[in-house]
């Protein structure tokens, strides 16, 4: 039986996406520094964001492999366009999709997979970062509900989001336990959206603080069983890790694409400098580090698809990929020379687009004591 | 109305290799997409079914690869898709190919509208269109850069000239290339795309058996035309800096142009 082969397929579709719509309005959409708006709808209608949810349930029917390459394919392009995709596709909708009623899938969850509503999710806080079993903001129980006070930071999307999954402590006695996730519409009374932060990357994706004061929801709104919102978070991590590591390959590739052909064209000594070793060193390290990356990265994704436990294997994915992308960003403002240190010239932004990757997810200040302490330290 | 999408796959380059000994493409290593201007065909044939209901059906002949050209316009909308694919239909001209591909037509049978594109990125021939339209004795219009009405046996065609436009009336069924101007083509989506990767995705591989014809009327062997050699133009170009002030450098340019003729 002839047939396509599923990741190939998509990758390519999405690569021609790329190349045709996004790299070449890549640089006016971050120097513009506003949502875009109009390439996120764009996805939206290619289906994009239902990529790992099963069709029945409104989705596309692919898997976490897909996913990946997509945001691989999206970062090459623009990483900020990849990372309000990544929210979109999984952290934003995640626990609408698995926990929500039924109302709300129809009113929030659908029209989020074709675009047509943005989604967020709100994690830290001031205090809690890593440490999310200091999540501080509150949801007591009412009568016929729930009410939430506090303040998130660091909220992807949150400026523009039309819906909010937001992690707040029901009892703080239980820690860890008192954890669960609620869904807020932005409309709910109570909600205020600070100004968006002036970032030094990802310029377009809009990130602020989230202030809950006396935001009444009803009960259905708490996304899962009471107490299960840390497992629930834990049962997307390594995906979520998988998913940072993919758009770090994304911008090692754009790096890489960028470097090889600046090579080729700047002459210096009578030689265009691709005949020189050391930049030739320089590429061969981006080039070893991108394809180490992707075998690191489709190893977790694979893992994911089959059910099989791997965030070990996600963390070290996320872990050498995006530190692989620091050292492209790097190496690529080398390899440009002063034009990297234009505005003008796509360096700069590879080089300031891949601090994004170094906090989502875990920082690689927890990451490596876990990956040493899972391989037996 | 059902209409039937003529695709090809090609090297996703304008700058292919030739093999020196057969004079084919090499198409080892290079990127294979829908032929362009077949993309604008599909977007019209989705978009007119959408419209006036039916079913859209793409056709492709090449190597089994080509399987993906099938699957990415499963992906745009199209319902069912068969490829071509045989070894005796290797190397086929233009003739054997629109033989072919009439063929399969003909087994297809039911048809209102038969679209494909104007011309492809590899042959840049633009033959096949018009030679499938004569094998199969319908009406055909080329160059079409708007469908400005249609109904259940008639069409109106608008046609890009090289100094204008003409109208077309036109019966069907019948056969039109497009070009660019026609639409501007959607991207497959990702549920559609997938499912068209499934065992039970609607794709039809169909063989030079399958479709009645003689491995002698196909493919290089039914060929009318035969390439004696192809090659890649050669161009050798020097570069010499003058040297000197201005005055000597132009002087120097002035001479040596009017001693090679050129001014």
């Amino acid at each position: 039986m002839i047939r396509s082969n599923s990741e190939a397929l998509i990758r390519k579709i999405m690569a021609t996406f790329v190349d045709k719509e996004l790299i070449p309005r890549a640089q006016e959409i971050d120097e513009k520094g506003e949502f875009p708006m109009e390439m996120f709808q764009e996805i939206g209608k290619m289906r994009v964001f239902g990529i790992r949810y099963p069709k029945k349930g409104g989705g596309s029917g692919g898997n976490t492999t897909l996913y990946c390459i997509i945001c691989e394919e999206l970062a090459r392009g623009l990483m900020s366009v990849a990372a309000v995709t990544a929210m979109q596709c999984l952290m934003g909708t995640n626990f609408l999709f698995h926990f929500g009623t039924d109302a709300l899938r129809e009113t929030y969850f659908l029209p989020a997979m074709g675009g047509e509503k943005i989604a967020c999710f709100c994690l830290t806080e001031a205090e809690a970062g890593s440490d999310l079993g200091n999540v501080s903001t509150s949801a007591i129980r009412t009568k016929d509900g729930y009410l939430l006070n506090g303040m998130k930071s660091w909220v992807t999307n949150g400026p523009v989001a039309d819906f909010y999954t937001i992690l707040c402590q029901t009892d703080p006695a239980k820690k860890f336990k008192g954890l669960n996730f609620f869904f807020v519409p932005r409309e709910t009374p109570g909600l205020s959206i600070g100004k968006p932060f002036d970032l030094l990357g990802t310029r377009t994706t809009p990130i602020s603080e989230l202030a809950l004061t006396d935001v009444h929801i009803p009960c259905e709104h708490m996304l899962g069983q009471e107490g299960r919102g840390m497992s629930n978070l834990l049962s997307i991590l390594a995906e979520i890790r998988a998913m940072t590591a993919a758009l770090a390959i994304g911008l090692q590739q754009a790096a890489l694409d960028d470097s090889i052909r600046y090579a080729h064209e700047r002459a210096q000594f009578g030689s265009t400098i691709s005949n020189y070793q050391l930049i030739q060193a320089k590429v061969a390290n981006m080039a070893t580090d991108l394809e180490a990356s992707r075998l690191l990265t489709y190893k977790a994704t694979h893992m994911v698809d089959e059910k099989i436990p791997c965030l070990k294997e996600a963390s070290m994915a996320k872990y050498f990929s995006t530190e692989a992308a620091c050292r492209a960003g790097d190496e690529i403002t080398r390899i440009f020379g002063a034009y990297a240190y234009s505005m003008e010239y796509s360096a700069q932004r590879y080089y300031r687009d891949n601090r994004f990757l170094l906090y989502g997810g875990g920082t690689h200040e927890i990451l490596q004591p876990n990956i040493a302490r899972w391989v037996g330290l | 109305m059902d209409i039937i999408v003529l695709v090809k796959q090609v090297p996703d380059t304008t700058e292919v290799k030739l093999d020196p000994k057969t004079g084919n493409l090499i198409r080892e290593g290079v990127e294979s997409i829908i032929n362009p201007d077949d993309l604008h065909a599909l977007e019209a044939a989705v978009d007119l079914q959408e419209t006036h209901g039916g079913k859209v059906t793409a056709l492709s002949m090449g190597p089994p690869q080509a399987i993906d050209a099938i699957s990415e316009a499963l992906g745009m909308g199209v319902h069912e898709g068969i490829l071509l694919t045989d070894k005796a239909f290797g190397g086929a001209d233009t003739w054997a190919t629109s033989f072919t591909l009439g063929k399969a037509i003909e087994k297809i049978e039911e048809y209102d509208l038969i679209l494909c594109g104007r011309q492809a990125i590899d042959g840049d021939t633009a033959q096949i269109g018009p030679q499938v339209a004569d094998y199969l004795n319908i009406p055909q219009v080329s160059y079409v850069c708007e469908i400005e009405t249609i109904e259940e046996d008639a069409l109106v065609a608008k046609t890009r000239l090289e100094d204008g436009f003409e109208r077309i009336h036109c019966g069907l069924p019948a056969l039109l290339t497009v070009i660019g101007e026609l639409n501007t083509p959607r991207y497959p989506l990702m549920g559609r795309a997938l499912d068209a990767c499934k065992e039970k995705a609607p794709i039809k591989v169909w063989n030079a058996a399958d479709i009645g014809v003689q491995t002698s009327q196909v493919g290089l062997e039914g060929s009318l035309t035969h390439v004696i050699k192809t090659f890649a133009p050669k161009f050798k170009r020097e570069t010499e800096m003058l040297e000197g002030d201005t005055r000597e450098m132009v002087g120097d340019l002035m001479g040596r142009l009017k001693e090679n003729r050129l001014i």
